[in-house]
């Protein structure tokens, strides 16, 4: 196999519309290999779109999109999917009609090079409340863990980086922390992840980097101490 | 009450067969999105291919076995050739197309088989009835037939529930999209639906073959009856197929001794008390 | 919309016309009936296809009410003298018309697939009655012995029993149902058919009674079909069952998209196409052995091909001669540079009294009390996944609420489906632009405008055009889309699209604006421009809108509400929102103060 290429994702220049709603502007992204990447931005300024133009659900019209230095402008998401890349969509996506384990188990699979870094049992470590609820159909289950159901399946998939969007919405304190708890094991564990959310204390503990978007643009890039040093920046994008 | 017992099972029978052809309706439908008119063709070539596959083999149960592969991959070459291209196209375009596959098949069916009514006698080790009460028997075939038709329904059931394929085809009727996501090409899914559903469709013809004769007419009834059911069940929905069925079959064998006239106004009159009272059908997802 | 033909059309029907004139006295007696035959099959075709062309509506048993015209012509016809050809024709044209009104009032109730499944069974279900009792004589058939004539003060006007008036009168009847379709598609009640064809959701919105519409529709055609029916009759004096099989209207259905759906003129090429295809695949001089006796592949292969291949049918290739139709007529203009005069409208005020809507364990919305004051702009904002499209939907009809109420300067609007609602003033824009893609900027805006005019049964322009057509002129001039009036809809680009949606909502005579999402997807000047266009019109309309835009929303805005997870969790001027700990804290996370800064 050729050397890894530096970046897992990297999105040059692209255009997408929804219909004639053009909604990412010549935009450029990129996600380094086992770097934490936070997505921001309010809504409607192309965060979900983004991240789905990555995945080839909704493809660019214009521009290029890199996985692992391959050229998979185009592409069909399943190819996208094996080539690296695990999804944790807003909506979660749970099969309701499959049972708690079958949801799990559906992208299970040996990751790059043949690693199996993620085993069954090891989500199951992570998260007991699964294997507690694995016979439970997929639409049983709270709002917390049906986000670790979706994390956990994208991992069983041993993706070389997880794309995240809104990674605690509507979930309550306590299992947000966990969720941030688990996110920081599978950074640890070197899983490169772009990760949505609107909780800006989490999110500048646990990444590396933050692009901020506006109308589809990229309106800031960088560093949590370069965020924290510009509180006026944060308002203007962030707030109200 | 003789009477009513026969019709009962007759009934029964009826409703197994057609739960097998409207089970491939269903699932083309629902996993799909594709209105196939050409439906009932896939019954009706197979009721004529177990004419020829029987009299090539002598028995129907080894026309079954040559049928169901045959059935499949014409099943999966026909969906390459035509479905494919519908995925995406409205439903004018789609009962347009396959409702001029319903003229090519039936030309094929004409110049192979010819337009006289044929049919083959049950095998010789099921030609008997036997006795359920005192003055009533009930042919052997048709009872096996009804096992047959229960045990492959018994058989979708553990395909849908326990492996991996009946897995991917229960996430992509609610959730084509994520399927994709989780590196799965759906179109490879769709050819196998789709050849299932002709292969049963298929076996159902089969199946019938020495119930009853094969008529150039018959694709026609098949396809209405399977709308019917899929509309009364819900689409998508094998229980809702196996339900629907099962009343349609037992409205239809009453309803043709009882007030030939007007059974198969019955039927429909059925499918409007359902699409009044529950607009998804019986089991289906609003 | 449905235009003029294009002078080839023209043309080309003119000598088509003059050569079926010609043909008695060219042709034999064969000749002459099998020309019959496809002038009564032509009727038949043009009837459905002011359901599938016009309409968007895909009916599967249309043949049942050609047969059951054919029936009545049996019905009424005496055994063994002349019938009254004129009761024979009503009656072909009420027993479909009524057979028609049946089927459709329940058929409309449905969709998509299940539309054209009721169809389908509702077509057989009449074909099982025609085919299993004998209502008339079941599968054998029945017999018109002796075709009907016209006596009056007994001199005989006209008699079926002479082929060559048959022909003549069948040939006039075919002119007299094309124009006369021609001109209901044309008019006010024809443009709202086509309006639900390409948008259904956008109709209600607007205040049309789709359902009445399409059925109304359904009845026509199912008339002009039974008349077909009964003309078909008193060709050959017999009648079967299998005229009103799915087989036939799935032929008709053929000939209608072979020739070209929604032309009118396109189906009557479709039909003549297609049974001369037929026969040409039946000749065997002309094809051969194998072909011809295989007709049916070559007919199906065909179609196939004409399917996945060319979408406009035959009509389409009036094109290639050059032709473009003539542009369609909206009501006459007004002078678009004309001094715009806006009327006075009332103040009106928009309230919710703790209002919610569940779907299932998900409360969407939650006892959201609210007053929304006359004359004003209000924003709704909120996080993602806080409501604020199911509460708008609650606001306009779209769907009902769970509990509570909506109220309309007091009085109680809950529950009142869309097009209700829109007739007392109430008008929204959706987040995914809504408009009318196939139709010029001016005939989306007509289509606005006629929804508040007259009856469901307009057949003319005349009473109301005038009005009409300074409604458009203003909506436009004040939308800034003057002078995009004939341009395509989905032409334009999305700030222009969005525009339109406004600028129907104007012509739609609506008080109150709901506007979800107005600005997305636009650039920084189109945005200012919009801005600078709702504060215009604040002047006398209520406006609610749904933003993510801040700026844009700071602007706009003379209150600003914040909804976060279906909740009211503020409300108030744009200042005070922006200072408040908890509108922030829901926008930023926990641990945000108020400055901004983060520890």
């Amino acid at each position: 196999m050729s050397a890894p290429a530096a970046d897992i994702i990297r999105a040059e220049k692209i255009d997408t519309f929804y219909g004639p709603s053009h909604i990412l502007r010549g935009l450029d992204f990129r996600v380094g290999r086992s770097e934490t990447v936070s997505l921001l931005g309010r809504n409607g300024m192309g965060k979900t779109t983004l991240l789905r133009s990555l995945m080839g659900l909704t493809p660019p019209k214009r521009g290029k999109i890199f996985i692992d230095g391959r050229d998979m402008t185009g592409q069909r998401a399943g190819l996208i999917a094996r080539a690296g890349l695990g999804f944790v969509p807003e909506g979660r996506g749970i099969f309701p009609n499959l049972s708690v384990e079958e949801n799990l188990l559906f992208a299970e699979r040996a990751g790059r090079n043949g690693r199996r870094d993620w085993t069954k049992d090891g989500v199951y470590e992570i998260f007991p409340r699964l294997h507690e609820r694995r016979t439970n159909w997929g639409n049983q289950l709270s709002g917390g863990e049906q986000q670790m159901l979706t994390i956990g399946r994208a991992l069983l998939s041993n993706p070389e980086v997880v794309l995240i969007d809104e990674a605690t919405e509507g979930l309550a304190p306590k299992v947000r922390d966990s969720i941030w708890e688990t996110l920081r094991l599978i950074a640890a564990r070197g899983v490169a992840i772009v990760v949505v959310d609107k909780n800006l204390d989490d999110l500048v503990q646990l990444c590396d980097r933050h692009v901020i978007l506006a109308k589809g643009e990229v309106a800031f890039e960088g560093t949590s101490a370069q965020l924290r040093d510009d509180p006026g920046l944060v308002k203007r994008l962030l707030g109200v | 009450m003789s009477l009513v017992l026969i019709q009962l099972l007759n009934g029964l029978q009826y409703g197994l067969l057609i739960f097998l052809a409207a089970s491939g309706l269903t699932l083309v439908f629902g996993i799909l999105g594709v209105i196939n008119l050409s439906h009932g063709s896939f019954y009706m070539l197979g009721a004529y291919l177990a004419l020829s596959l029987t009299g090539l083999t002598g028995d129907v149960f080894l026309a079954l076995a040559l049928g169901i592969p045959i059935a499949f991959l014409f099943g999966m070459a026909i969906e390459w050739l035509f479905i494919r291209h519908l995925y995406n196209r409205d439903h004018l375009q789609q009962v347009l197309l396959t409702f001029a596959l319903i003229l090519v098949f039936n030309e094929i069916q004409q110049s192979v088989w010819g337009s006289h009514p044929l049919s083959i006698p049950a095998p010789s080790y099921l030609s008997a009835s036997i006795k359920i009460t005192e003055g009533l028997s009930y042919p052997v075939y048709r009872l096996a037939l009804m096992l047959i038709c229960l045990a492959l329904a018994l058989l979708m059931v553990f395909v849908i529930q326990k492996t991996r394929v009946g897995r991917m085809i229960r996430a992509a009727e609610s959730n084509r999209e994520m399927v994709e996501a989780l590196g799965f090409d759906a179109r490879i899914l769709f050819r196998l639906v789709f050849a299932a559903g002709v292969a049963l469709a298929a076996t159902a013809g089969i199946l019938a073959a020495p119930v009853e004769s094969a008529y150039p007419g018959i694709g026609d009834r098949v396809l209405i009856i399977s709308f019917v059911v899929v509309v009364i069940g819900g689409i998508g929905s094998i229980r809702g197929a196996f339900v629907g069925s099962l009343l349609i079959g037992l409205a239809d064998a009453f309803g043709k001794v009882f007030v030939p006239q007007f059974s198969a106004i019955i039927i429909y009159a059925l499918m409007a008390l359902v699409l009044v009272m529950r607009p998804a059908g019986l089991f289906g997802r609003a | 919309m449905l235009a003029r033909p294009s002078l080839p059309v023209i043309v080309f029907f003119v000598a088509l016309l003059a050569l079926f004139a010609a043909l008695p006295f060219v042709g034999g007696p064969y000749a002459i009936k099998f020309a019959t035959r496809l002038l009564v099959l032509a009727i038949f075709v043009v009837s459905l296809d002011l359901l599938i062309g016009i309409t968007g509506l895909v009916s599967f048993g249309h043949a049942a009410f050609f047969g059951v015209g054919a029936y009545a012509a049996y019905f009424v016809s005496p055994d063994y003298e002349a019938g009254n050809l004129a009761l024979v024709l009503a009656a072909g044209i009420a027993l479909g018309a009524l057979a028609a009104l049946v089927v459709g009032s329940f058929a409309m109730l449905t969709r998509g697939f299940y539309f054209i499944m009721v169809t389908l069974a509702a077509g057989q279900m009449l074909y099982s009655l025609f085919h299993d009792t004998d209502i008339a004589r079941g599968s054998d058939g029945a017999y018109v012995n002796v075709k009907p004539n016209l006596t009056l003060a007994g001199k005989t006007l006209l008699d079926f029993e002479s082929s060559l008036q048959f022909y003549f009168f069948t040939l006039a009847a075919l002119i007299a149902v094309y124009f006369l379709l021609f001109v209901l598609a044309r008019s006010p009640f024809g443009r709202a058919l086509q309006g639900i064809r390409v948008n259904e959701t956008r109709m209600s919105a607007l205040g049309y009674h789709a359902y009445r519409y399409k059925l109304a529709a359904f009845v026509v055609a199912g008339a002009v079909a039974g008349l077909a029916g009964a003309l078909f009759a008193c060709i050959d004096g017999f009648v079967t069952p299998e005229l009103l099989s799915w087989h036939q209207s799935g032929l008709a259905i053929m000939m209608v998209v072979l020739g070209g759906a929604g032309t009118l003129f396109g189906p009557i090429l479709g039909a003549f196409a297609y049974i001369a295809l037929e026969d040409l695949l039946k000749t065997t001089s002309l094809v051969g052995e194998f072909v011809s006796s295989h007709w049916r592949i070559g007919t199906g292969a065909v179609l196939v091909v004409a399917v996945l291949l060319s979408p406009d049918g035959l009509a389409g290739f009036f094109k290639l001669f050059g032709a473009r139709a003539a542009p369609a007529p909206t009501p006459p203009h007004a002078d678009p540079h004309a001094a715009v005069d806006r009327p006075a409208r009332a103040a009106r005020a928009l309230s919710t009294e703790g209002l919610s809507r569940n779907f299932g364990a998900l409360a969407a919305v939650s006892d959201v009390t609210i007053r929304f004051a006359p004359n004003l702009v209000h924003g709704i904002i909120g996080p993602n996944g806080a409501g604020k499209t199911t509460f708008t939907n609650l606001l306009s009809g779209a769907i009902p609420p769970s509990s509570g109420h909506v109220r309309i300067d007091g009085a109680d609007v809950t529950g009142w489906p869309a097009h209700r609602i829109a007739h007392v003033g109430l008008g929204r824009s959706y987040q995914r632009t809504n408009i009318f893609g196939a139709f010029t900027v001016a005939e989306n805006c007509a289509l606005a405008a006629q929804a508040r005019n007259g009856s469901m049964l307009r057949l003319t322009d005349r009473r109301y055009a005038a009005k009409e057509a300074a409604t458009v002129a203003h909506a436009l001039a004040v939308a800034g889309l003057a002078d995009r009036a004939h341009v395509v809809a989905s032409k334009m680009s999305n700030g222009e699209q969005r525009q339109l949606e406004i600028a129907m909502l104007i012509a739609s005579d609506a008080d109150l604006l709901l506007l979800d999402e107005p600005l997305a997807g636009m650039g920084p000047e189109e945005t200012s421009r919009v801005v600078a266009l709702l504060r215009d019109l604040a002047k006398d309309h209520t406006i609610v809108l749904i933003e993510h835009d801040m700026d844009a929303v700071f602007a706009a805005a003379d209150t600003l509400t914040v909804l976060v997870q279906g909740k009211l969790l503020a409300h108030g001027a744009p200042d005070d929102i922006r200072r408040n700990e908890a509108v922030l804290e829901a926008y930023l996370g926990h641990h945000a103060d108020k400055s901004g800064a983060h520890a």
